[in-house]
Parts: C-alpha cells; structure tokens; sequence
C-alpha cells in the first residue's frame, strides 16, 4: 500500500514537472508569436500608409492630366476661333491681304511644327519657359509651350 | 493533467513571399525634329506672279493645294494629333514615374 501511494506521488511529482516544463515552452511560443504579430501590425500599418500616399499620387496625377487635357482643349478652341472669330471668312481675308496672311500662316505653320515637337518630349527652350507676353508665347499651343504664360 | 499536456498552443507562422517584377526600362523615344515648311497662297490674281517667283527661285511650278476651308481642317487636324501626341507621351510619364519612381526609391 505505502508503495503504491510512493509511487503516485512520484508520477504526481513527475506530471508537475512536465505540465510546468511545458507551460514554459507555450510562454515562449507565445512571446515569439506576440513579437511577431508587433512585426506584422507594423508591417500591415506600413502598407496602409504607402495605399494613401499612392491614392494620393494617383488623385494627383490624373489632376494634371485632367488640367492638361483642358488647356489642350483650350489650345484647340483658340485656333477655331481664330479662323472665325465674329463670323471672319479666312479665304476673303486671305483675298484681301494675301501677303500679310501668307506671312501669318507660315509662322502658325513653324509654330505648329514646334507644337509638335514639344508634344512628342523635346525640351522647352528658356525663351518658351519664360515668355509671359503675348507677343512672346507659341501661339498654337501655349498651354503646353509656354508655362508661364498666364492668358490675359 | 497528462491530457493537458497534449494540447498545446500552436508557433504562429507568418511567411511572405514577394517576388519583384523586372523592370521594363524602355527608353523613350527621341523627341521629333521637324522640318519647316513652306505656305503659298494663290488666288486668281497672283497665280502667275506666285509661278513666275517659283521658277526664279530654281523650284518646279507645281503646287499641291487646299481651299481654305481644308487648309483649316488641316490645322485643326494637326492640333489633334499634336495634343494626342502629348497626353499619350504625358501618361506614359506618369505610369513610368508611378512604377519606377518607387523602384527608385527602394
């Protein structure tokens, strides 16, 4: 009988030490798995904050293209309106003053071609950054060409 | 006390696995480089003036022409192509700026 109780008291014994011995092996997992969740919150608030500086440049850029696409309109609608502005007929005005319009045409035609230049990326000169007069933007396409020209 | 012993707490395992794309890294086409032309206008009255001066300057008295109603066509035409030209070339700036400016960054 004396054995028997010896005999449980030592499994007793043994299973506490198993129970503590794995009780310390969980509160070491559970100190990893905390560190790593710090890791993860961090590394999730990271990701949140580089979503709103990227829908940030986002709403940036498609202002810009937004603006650019209007002054481009604008470009578009002046060069209407200078063939026919209040009810103008080019050919008679072409009939009339045949040299002067000839003179106007082929500097609107140089003009244009720069236009295009500069829409397909070439580098604006410093007389085109800096012209703010009328008398010295590119006429065609100030919206793109002149970027300190602000219309008056 | 034994049975507790079986369940224990499971070792969280967080992997991620991000694989970058390569990045493109086309080059941007050269800027174009125009060549000037030159307009005539011809009405009934300076057609053979406008001729003669042709042939003085060395040049065959021919000339392609349009009305002046296509002669605005053509230029509002051209003011279409240009500002497409430039919005393509614009978007095409900003997704490079977009992708690769954060590659950059790195």
């Amino acid at each position: 009988m004396r054995i028997y109780i010896i005999g449980l008291i030592i499994l007793a014994l043994l299973g506490s030490v198993g129970y503590v011995l794995k009780l310390q092996r969980d509160n070491a997992i559970l100190k990893d798995n905390a560190v790593k969740l710090e890791t993860a919150v961090a590394e999730q608030k990271a990701i949140i904050t580089k979503q709103k500086e990227d829908f940030e440049e986002i709403l940036a850029a498609n202002k810009k293209m937004n603006e650019l696409v209007s002054n481009l309109k604008k470009d578009l609608d002046d060069l209407d309106n200078r063939f026919n502005k209040d009810g103008r007929d080019f050919g008679k005005v072409a009939l009339e003053k045949t040299g002067a319009i000839e003179r106007i045409i082929n500097k609107g035609s140089d003009n244009a071609s720069r236009c295009i230049e500069i829409a397909s990326g070439a580098e604006l000169t410093e007389e085109e950054i800096n012209a703010t007069k009328k008398s010295e933007i590119n006429r065609e396409c100030p919206g793109i060409a002149n970027p300190n020209y602000v219309p008056y | 006390m034994f049975l507790t012993s079986c369940s224990g707490v499971k070792q969280l395992s967080i992997f991620k696995e991000e694989v970058k794309r390569q990045e493109l890294n086309l080059n941007k086409p050269n800027p174009l480089v125009l060549e000037r032309i030159k307009w005539h206008i011809i009405t009934s009255e300076n057609a053979e003036e406008v001729f003669k001066k042709l042939e003085a300057e060395g040049i065959d008295p021919v000339l392609f022409g349009l009305t002046d109603k296509d002669f605005q066509l053509i230029a509002k035409n051209f003011a279409q192509i240009r500002n497409q030209l430039k919005v393509t070339n614009e978007l095409l700036d900003k997704y490079k700026e977009y992708y690769e400016g954060e590659l950059k960054n790195e």
